[in-house]
């Protein structure tokens, strides 16, 4: 026991000095009074929390990351079945696949969807030369633009830990659900996506907190018209340079993406506990 | 950034191959704060091999913008991090009312006679101008007569705009607001007539995305500075810049000795070579295309006046007045804007 906790020690160590401490940091100026950092006091929480704007903006961030763990899983799950169904060497092609877009910066792949969804882009293109439109539909700039432009940013954090736990399902038991009468349906309901669900979890938890703080698709994608939680604070820190204030977003930030993991996290236990409710009735 | 580390370590390691001699010629150094990016890449690439050329003085640089330079200047008490800020006129004013800069003597700039003299005071001199106006696809719309003219068809259907995070965007909105009642102390008229426009308006984004989404053409018209429609064009994008009927706005980035600053010496040669001849007509290039500071550097076309004394007749705006007003207009913004 003494060596595993020797063995943690680095990085405990670092992750005090350089996580803990900074956000230890950020809560005690989030308590400043004033923006030159003179006194103490909680008009910086007031001015955030009374205001009605402020809560919009919140929901309308934890909103943004809810739909785009929507989107992510309608299109991921798919995929993730076949990749489960795969031959060992379709696995790799897959994976590769899933794993390209990560080898990108993200900053590149967020400019990338200004020329894929843009009045004169690639969709639009497409949209005009079939015939379905006789206008250029209004894709950036919209909440659907970034949507689906995140959607395809953030595929590879629901993939990953939904692989890795599907390829851990042991055929025998989908094989057993099917000699016990199961249609497909039944076992993918009942006995797959339950043995799924820590990835599962895992995967929209990661989404969901990459996607409601993806600063630079929000702005570049969703433009200023979209308000959220992250403009607010770059605003604030780099532009006003109003640092308490900066600091209060900042937590709120944290707090709110925190409430909904911690609840997609309860979610997925719940689920995973389902699989054993067959064997029982 | 990793290209950052491995050109400052390739520098260093070469610096340390020198032959002793060599390296006791070096003069000291001088450690400047600079924008990331852009400015950065321009002054690695000219100013410091020709400062160290001509000066033998190493130019260290600190990528910070500019709130971050007050912010870590601020933090230091007393021991400065950096020798020389260079900053856009809010943060500029900022530094003056908190005492940050060392009183700037012009006269020891062997290029002080080549500087338009609005460019230098007390406090500082000016690295590069920025002019802002109205840019436009000719091949999409007809050329704006000014800023009232982009609340009217057919630009208002195409138009681009930022809010108050950028200063060619709070000088923008400000030239607005004066159209329509207001003063550079009340923006409210021009959020109102945006507010009205909202509906038709193509695109409201963040800075740094207006040249993709004008590339892309997502706007056919929106307010910027010279340098960015420089560089598109550049790029083969359809563009041209328009000056507004109520003049083009200037204003410059200017360079400041840091208090307490030990090279003092050193950042003189700093600053007298970034607004030497040289300097001023190699960053004046794509893909830098910043407005050149020095009378001795022909302007290239593209920019809405022949000399520097042009500058003169542009619109300037007072940031000591702005800046405590700035904060809000930015959430004024957010909640007008807003879905």
């Amino acid at each position: 026991m003494r060596l595993a906790w020797g063995l943690v020690a680095p990085l405990g160590l670092a992750y005090s000095a350089f996580f803990l401490a900074p956000l230890l940091i950020l809560g005690v100026v989030s308590f400043y009074q004033d923006e030159a950092m003179t006194e103490f006091g909680t008009a910086q929480w007031r001015r955030f929390l009374l205001d009605q704007f402020h809560w919009k903006v919140i929901g309308d961030t934890l909103l943004l990351g809810l739909k785009t763990v929507a989107a992510t899983l309608l299109l991921g799950l798919p995929l993730a079945l076949v990749y489960r169904a795969a031959s060992a060497r379709w696995q790799r092609v897959l994976l590769f696949i899933v794993v390209m877009p990560l080898l990108t910066s993200v900053v590149v792949r967020t400019f990338a969807w200004i020329v894929i969804l843009g009045r004169e882009g690639l969709i639009n293109r497409l949209v005009l030369d079939l015939g379905l439109a006789a206008e250029p539909l209004r894709l950036l700039q919209t909440e659907l633009g970034l949507v689906i432009s995140l959607t395809q940013i953030e595929m590879p954090l629901l993939l990953l830990p939904v692989l890795a736990v599907m390829v851990r399902i042991d055929p025998n038991v989908l094989d057993a659900s099917a000699s016990l009468g199961a249609s497909r349906w039944r076992t993918l309901f009942r006995v797959i996506l339950p043995l799924a669900a820590p990835g599962i979890a895992a995967g929209c938890a990661l989404v969901f907190a990459s996607a409601t703080t993806a600063f630079i698709s929000q702005s570049v994608i969703g433009g200023s018209r979209l308000v959220y939680l992250p403009a607010i604070i770059w605003q604030q820190a780099m532009v006003v340079a109003h640092w308490p204030f900066a600091a209060t977003a900042a937590i709120s930030l944290l707090l709110s993406v925190s409430a909904v993991i911690a609840v997609i996290a309860t979610a997925g236990r719940i689920a995973a506990g389902r699989v054993e409710a067959p064997t029982h009735g | 950034m990793s290209m950052n580390r491995r050109r400052a370590l390739f520098g260093a390691a070469s610096l340390l191959a020198l032959p002793a001699p060599l390296r006791a010629q070096t003069r000291g150094s001088v450690t400047t704060a600079i924008y990331p990016g852009a400015w950065e890449e321009a002054f690695r690439d000219h100013v410091a091999p020709f400062l160290k050329q001509q000066s033998g003085v190493d130019l260290e640089m600190q990528p910070l913008f500019a709130v971050d330079q007050i912010a870590k200047f601020s933090a230091s008490r007393g021991v400065p991090p950096f020798d020389v800020f260079v900053l856009d006129p809010g943060p500029r004013i900022t530094g003056i009312e908190r005492g940050m800069f060392d009183k700037f003597d012009a006269s020891r700039l062997s290029n002080q006679a080549l500087l338009p003299s609005m460019l230098v005071d007390g406090w500082g001199v000016g690295c590069a101008a920025q002019v802002v106006g109205i840019a436009y696809n000719p091949k999409r719309v007809p050329k704006p007569s000014g800023y009232a003219d982009l609340f009217k068809e057919p630009w208002v259907s195409k138009l681009g705009l930022t809010g108050f995070g950028t200063t060619f965007g709070t000088v923008s909105l400000i030239e607005i607001a004066k159209i329509f009642g207001g003063s550079e102390v009340n923006i409210d008229p021009a959020l109102v007539e945006l507010k009205k426009a909202l509906p038709k308006i193509a695109a409201v984004g963040a800075p740094a995305a207006m040249p993709g989404l004008f590339q892309q053409g997502q706007c056919a018209v929106m307010y910027t500075n010279t340098q960015t429609v420089t560089t598109l064009k550049d790029r083969g994008v359809d563009i041209e810049f328009a000056v507004p009927e109520t003049g083009a706005s200037a204003f410059f980035t200017t360079m400041h000795i840091a208090k307490g600053s030990e090279n003092v010496a050193n950042a003189y040669k700093y600053i007298d070579t970034t607004v030497g001849r040289d300097i001023q007509a190699a960053l004046q290039k794509p893909p830098y295309n910043f407005v050149p500071v020095n009378k001795d550097v022909p302007l290239l076309s593209g920019l809405p006046m022949k000399s520097l004394d042009d500058m003169t007749k542009f619109v300037t705006h007072d940031w000591a007045k702005i800046n405590p007003l700035r904060a809000a207009w930015i959430e004024k913004f957010n909640r007008e804007m807003a879905k």
